[in-house]
């Protein structure tokens, strides 16, 4: 260091005897000279109290004891770092989980604004990035053929469920959302003409308010379903696929945010209504178990699957995340045993989302989507079963890049939760978990909700869904296929050193390398 | 308990603050000898009795408790040194001292109380750090 830098412990120092001779100064000038000295005096007093309490009191901060009143302002400015990196030092490619260049295209989506970009893109284009094949003679958007998915058809039940977007918004418990942006969300897949999940939150008093479809979400707490010793209360179930706006049940196995861990709602975010509503104390965090009681292993799950399947008469899906194909195939062959399959099996990836999450699972744990949902549906092929249900895909499916990229790799339908939060305004601050989400969607607190206006944000859901409809017939045209599920992996450009790379089949490799 | 004890704090110290208004307000004679003895007349007698104002409203809205706090010790800790240095202890002014020490002391447990309220430095005062 040179003689001329600054040598922030010296300044400390300083600053430590600085403070209260300052006092005593200002006292005898107080005395002597002006009485209105002595506001100074009473300052520095109490300046001197803060730092005699820093440095000989508190043992919590090693820092605040070593240097002092000034040392708070290393505090200071480190709780604004983030602020600082999101908006002056980050790049446009560089924040995690959504950059800016991804988020800006769901905003500009939301307000409906044209996203056409400019000059050429961000990204890398190296030698593991994977690309759409198009075709040299891509389709007119007439020819494509409508886009239709019924759920329950092949079991041949009464009610079927029929959806004519590929789009649905995924779980996002009530607890999790507060209520503002529940409503803001059901509104808006009602004007969208989109489903919407319920996620884990119980009985979904607020979702139903909208008048949107429905798929309720039985979580390992069956919050909303829940019997004695949480097992399923058939009753409760048989009430609830009363209401005629709920058009499936989803099992969840998983999330890829948590895979093998219950839900988790703070603390914080437990409000009376909610406690209600769960049938939960309120002031211990909320801890779903990490499995159903009845699912001990593939046998009791796949029973148990049948049983709601017959209680609500709905289709019936299970959502899970990857851990083990081993686990996976086996769960398959005992579906094809007690011949009882799922109307639908969600796939969720390890980047999913979510409200709350120990780090080390959010970070670590569960197969990422893309080699999860090709390695199932291979499974389903190989077994000779993939006809029997639907596949749908989670997993930071924001965007339509990524979403042809899933259906290309077997999905047939796409749930998002992220892409619609961030269409009714999430900003990524990342405090979900601590009630004070500053645009009002994962917070409970009244003076916070009351930034988000449910009208106004519904629009954006809406201008969200048919925006991105929009781009995903432009994109399947230039693929020249006529359906999504048309799409398979040989119309993904996969380069050698992609992560996908191991998953194509020979054939498909050799074309690969062309 | 805690609740208690601070409201009762609050509305103890809120009560003598505003009621000084009635002298610094109004000109009264008491008042302006005390003040001319500091050499604070007229303006540090009507810029005491804003701050006294000011420190006992806030004393009274739940949200700026520690704020109004704050500014009652300093505008107190400034009478207790007046009192020490130059107005002395005589007849009515012993009373005067008595109260402001007793305001002093309130404000005080207040701050520990409600320390919470304040940006930076409150988190000093969370209970399960020391």
């Amino acid at each position: 260091m040179t003689s001329l830098a600054i040598d922030l412990h010296r300044i400390s120092k300083f600053a430590n005897y600085t403070i209260p001779f300052l006092s005593v100064l200002f006292f005898i000038l107080g005395s002597n000279v002006s009485f209105y000295f002595h506001f100074l005096t009473v300052a520095f007093l109490f300046l001197t109290i803060v730092n005699f309490f820093y440095l000989k009191v508190q043992t919590e901060h090693a820092l605040l004891r070593n240097f002092g009143f000034l040392a708070q302002g290393r505090y200071i400015i480190e709780s604004i770092g983030p602020e600082l990196r999101q908006y002056l030092y980050a790049s446009d490619t560089e924040e995690r989980p959504f950059n800016r260049s991804e988020r800006a295209e769901i905003y500009r989506k939301a307000k409906d604004i044209d996203s056409a970009s400019s000059f050429g893109s961000l990204k890398d284009f190296d030698t593991s990035e994977i690309k759409i094949r198009h075709s040299l003679y891509p389709r007119d958007q007439e020819d494509l053929t409508p886009y239709s998915l019924t759920f329950g058809e092949e079991r041949g039940i009464k009610n079927t469920f029929t959806i004519t977007s590929p789009l649905i918004i995924s779980a996002m418990s009530y607890g999790a959302l507060g209520e503002h942006a529940v409503r803001a969300l059901a509104r808006g897949a009602k004007l969208a003409g989109i489903p919407m999940n319920t996620g884990e939150g119980g009985f979904p008093k607020h979702h139903l308010k909208e008048d949107c479809n429905l798929i309720f979400q039985m979580g390992t707490a069956k919050f909303g379903v829940r019997g004695e010793e949480g097992n399923l209360d058939d009753q409760k179930l048989k009430e609830l696929v009363s209401h005629e706006q709920i058009k499936m049940i989803e099992i969840k196995l998983s999330q890829g945010a948590k895979p093998g861990k219950g839900g988790l709602l703070p603390k914080e975010k437990i409000t009376k209504e909610i406690a209600e509503l769960r049938g939960v104390p309120m002031d211990k965090d909320v801890i779903s178990p990490p499995h159903h009681n009845e699912c001990k292993d593939k046998a009791t799950t796949v029973a148990f699957l049948r049983k709601v399947q017959e209680v609500s008469s709905l289709p019936v899906g299970l959502k899970l995340c990857v851990g083990s194909f081993t686990e996976v195939k086996a769960l398959v062959q005992e579906m094809i045993d007690q011949d009882t399959f799922p109307d639908y099996i969600s796939i969720d990836g390890s980047e999913g989302g979510t409200g709350a999450a120990p780090k080390a699972f959010m970070d670590r744990v569960g197969v990422p989507l893309y080699p999860a949902l090709s390695g199932v549906n291979k499974i389903l092929c190989k077994a000779g079963v993939r006809d029997r249900l639907k596949l749908l895909a989670s997993g930071k499916l924001v965007n339509p890049g990524r979403q042809m990229l899933a259906f290309a790799l077997g999905a047939q339908a796409i749930y998002s939760a992220r892409g619609f939060m961030m269409a009714m305004g999430c900003i990524q601050t990342l405090q979900c978990g601590n009630n004070t989400c500053p645009v009002g969607i994962t917070t409970h607190d009244r003076s916070l909700q009351k930034g988000l206006d449910i009208g106004a944000k519904s629009i954006r859901i809406k201008n969200y869904v048919q925006n991105i409809e929009h781009d995903l017939s432009e994109l399947l045209s230039a693929t020249g296929q006529k359906t999504f599920e048309s799409l398979t992996m040989k119309n993904l450009y996969v380069p050698e050193d992609s992560t996908l790379a191991p998953l194509l089949d020979n054939t498909t490799r050799q074309l690969s390398n062309l | 308990m805690i609740k208690i004890t601070s409201i009762v704090l609050r509305i103890f110290s809120a009560v003598i603050l505003l009621q000084t208004l009635r002298f610094n307000f109004t000109g009264h004679q008491d008042s302006v000898e005390i003040f001319s003895e500091l050499g604070m007349e007229p303006s540090g007698r009507i810029i005491i009795g804003v701050l006294e104002l000011i420190a006992g409203i806030l004393l009274l809205i739940p949200f700026s408790i520690a704020w109004g706090a704050i500014l009652a010790w300093g505008v107190m800790s400034g009478a207790i040194i007046g009192h020490f240095t130059q107005l002395g202890f005589v007849d009515g002014r012993l009373s005067m001292f008595i109260l402001s020490v007793a305001v002093w002391v309130s404000c005080s447990f207040l701050i520990v109380l409600h320390g919470r309220q304040i940006p930076v430095i409150g988190h000093m005062f969370d209970k399960s750090k020391v």
